[in-house]
């Protein structure tokens, strides 16, 4: 058997929000086992003085000092595991400079997370299994090319895709909404293999991600079952071409968020969440439907608009779909309401997440709503670059499955 | 989500630290295995965990207290000896509270110095300690004494 | 006996002295001792469960963090059950139950709210302010009364 992935735990209040359970099975369905650095007395007096962050809270000091202990090498860890209280902004700062020293000083893979009273296991599953790949499978995200033939499938909460793959090339594609599941991920997997003009045992190898991944991962015997924060990175720098070097990677899903930060096609930190519906793709096509126009069609419209003319005060998906109708309803224009549905999102993100993701160039967005260039120039203005936009973008996940899954090719 | 049942409900545990140049944890431990009854003693190093019955417990810390009232420290522990929810073993490292003791250990001393003077000297002589929620202000003339050491 | 509220909650040297000179001491292990000796739905380490923090909205408003409420569900019944309190208000290095300062800040300021003999001091340093502190102790718990 493989032993655990040894994660760090540096955090404060969680065995008093009583989640600190959620944090151990979440590791452990993983593969993971959380531990909590040992160090002495002195190590806390002396580390925290020198870290420099005169913060009060004695949990954090001991966070600090045992980071430090991690960074130097005097404990080991294969991954470390950040996670303070949501809404303490003592802990806010120490997990951010944390997560930053850490992410500087070694080649530890970290999350950070804030939790609630209410944050489950399965909350932390992905980040979790995030952590846990990057740390035990180096060698398999160090793949550049995909080679024989392979089939990836990315069942997502929103959309199913699939993507067939043979010597580097995308042959064949499947997409549709996701409704059944199993029954979206054979529907899409039929048409990808329709289009590549080869039969289900030609393929060679096949990879699964997205929320419906262990299920359809099991139906379909998938080689590899991954989750989207890994599998998106990758599927990124290799579609845009930025496998070596930095990037960050933005994905706005009908769920959820991601934005990564990558290194050499590796994720090291990374966020994924989102508060409210109201930053996510389903608001976009909320605001299509209002509209009247196909989701397909908002982008171009927006490019049209001023988002700056229609008055967006709410983060809310429900609200924020008023505000757009009361603007509507005062005479704003279809294009000005299009483009500041598309900048309230691309704000959200910006000012929740991309906070706490340390941003390099290039941008990469991917992603069905990367196709929605209203968004992808919201973005672009908020970040102040150029957002980069690889070709097949829709169907990142299931690229990067095929990708991966090329690395479980038996040689005959 | 799973029930839980308590173990050892409706015990006390106990930490005793010793911090003696005389004696030593084994020393308190071969004596509360003379003298327990039915508790749960285990050594440790810095003293000795006792769980059992309230009155039990209380009666063999009465006794080992005899030993070296002075260097002898008692405070309740949550948690039965060994389990695995606060073991140094399964968590990595020290549980938290670990820390907190390790800087009163070298507090400690003073406190058993004194323990032992208040035996010997009148206490409605000893003055007053610090308090802390009286800010002194500078005295004026000392303040003047501190510019002219400072001016010559 | 008078119940006596210990700060920091976790100390061994308050514990002993409140003990020693014959009442009871109020702290972090008591708490703790109560959770884990309580069935309910598991939740380790500490048996503090997410119904913990909501206990605690009674102290603290449910704008302030989980791990505040947590921890005050363990304080809040002993701050309202104590007759007496002993702070030290160097207590910087106490982790783990005394580990957030936002709490303590907090349990600091409703044992000041209330109307009970306390007594405020700083750790000893050196063999002199021991022997202050132990009297000052001494003689705060003497003047308590109550005495088996």
């Amino acid at each position: 058997m493989t032993p655990p992935v040894r994660i760090a735990q540096l955090s404060c209040g969680a065995e008093y929000s009583g989640i600190q359970h959620e944090i151990d099975d979440a590791a452990r369905e993983v593969g993971g086992e959380i531990f909590f650095p040992d160090i002495a007395l002195k190590d806390i007096r002396r580390d925290f003085d020198l870290f420099g962050l005169d913060v009060r809270s004695p949990d954090l000091k001991l966070a600090i000092a045992r980071a430090k202990a991690l960074v130097e090498g005097r404990v080991e860890a294969d991954a470390v595991f950040i996670a303070t209280c949501f809404r303490c902004a003592e802990a806010a700062i120490v997990r951010n400079e944390l997560r930053r020293y850490i992410t500087e000083q070694s080649k530890l893979p970290v999350v950070s997370y804030s939790f609630t009273e209410r944050t489950t296991s399965g909350t932390l599953l992905t980040r979790m299994e995030a952590l846990t790949t990057i740390a035990r499978r180096r060698a398999l995200l160090a793949r550049e090319t995909q080679q024989g033939i392979t089939l990836g499938l990315d069942s997502g909460s929103a959309t199913t895709k699939a993507v067939v793959m043979k010597d580097n090339r995308i042959i064949g594609t499947g997409w549709q909404p996701t409704t059944e599941v199993l029954k979206s991920a054979n529907d899409v997997i039929a048409h990808a293999l329709a289009e590549a003009g080869i039969t289900r045992d030609d393929v060679q190898a096949v990879g699964t991600t997205g929320y419906g991944r262990f299920l359809v991962g099991k139906e379909i015997k998938a080689d590899l079952i991954q989750e989207e924060l890994t599998v998106n990175s990758k599927g990124a720098v290799y579609l845009a071409d930025r496998q070596h070097g930095p990037a960050t990677v933005i994905d706005i899903g009908g769920m959820d968020n991601k934005a990564i930060s990558v290194m050499d096609g590796i994720p090291g930190t990374f966020t994924m969440g989102g508060i409210c519906a109201g930053a996510s793709g389903r608001f976009l096509e909320m605001t299509s439907k209002r509209l009247g126009v196909d989701i397909t069609e908002l982008g171009p419209l927006a490019m049209k608009g001023m988002g700056a003319k229609v008055p967006m005060n709410s983060y809310c998906i429900v609200f924020g779909t008023q505000s757009l109708v009361n603007a509507l309803a005062a005479g704003s224009t279809r294009e000005d309401v299009a483009a500041a549905a598309c900048h309230s999102v691309a704000e959200q993100v910006f000012e929740q997440q991309l906070q706490e993701v340390d941003i390099k160039e290039p941008v990469i967005m991917v992603g069905g709503t990367s196709l929605i260039e209203g968004l992808v120039f919201a973005m672009g203005e908020l970040l102040q670059t150029k957002v980069v936009v690889p070709h097949h973008s829709q169907y990142i996940g299931a690229v990067g499955s095929a990708l991966l899954a090329s690395g479980f090719i038996k040689d005959d | 989500m799973t029930e839980y049942t308590p173990v050892l409900a409706g015990t006390v545990t106990k930490y005793v630290v010793v911090e003696s140049f005389d004696i030593t944890p084994a020393d308190l431990g071969i004596r509360a295995y003379e003298i327990s009854k039915d508790a749960m003693v285990k050594e440790t190093c810095f003293g000795l965990v006792i769980n059992g019955k309230q009155e039990e417990v209380d009666r063999i810390i009465a006794e080992l207290r005899k030993i070296d009232p002075d260097h002898i420290f008692v405070k309740d522990r949550g948690f039965p000896p060994g389990d695995p929810r606060r073991c140094r073993a399964n968590l990595g490292g020290a549980r938290p509270g670990y820390h907190g003791m390790e800087n009163e250990m070298t507090v400690i001393p003073y406190v058993s110095h004194g323990l032992e003077a208040i035996k010997t000297r009148d206490l409605s002589t000893i003055p007053l300690p610090q308090n802390p929620l009286e800010h002194k202000e500078l005295d004026f003339s000392r303040l003047k004494k501190l510019i002219d050491a400072q001016e010559s | 006996m008078v119940k006596v509220f210990i700060y920091p909650a976790t100390s061994l040297i308050l514990s002993d002295m409140v003990s020693r000179f014959g009442h009871t001491p109020l702290s972090s292990a008591i708490a703790v001792r109560e959770r884990i000796q309580t069935a309910g739905l598991e939740s380790p380490p500490l048996q503090i469960t997410p119904e913990e923090p909501k206990k605690g909205l009674r102290w603290a408003a449910v704008e302030v963090p989980a791990g505040v409420r947590g921890r005050m569900s363990l304080y809040g019944p002993q701050i309202e059950a104590c007759e007496a309190a002993i702070i030290i208000n160097d207590a910087d290095l106490s982790f783990g139950c005394m580990g957030c300062a936002r709490t303590n800040e907090l349990i600091k300021f409703l044992l000041r709210q209330k109307d009970i003999p306390k007594l405020d001091l700083y750790y000893p340093k050196n063999e002199e302010e021991g022997v202050q502190f132990v009297a000052a102790i001494k003689r705060f718990l003497d003047a308590l009364g109550g005495k088996k």
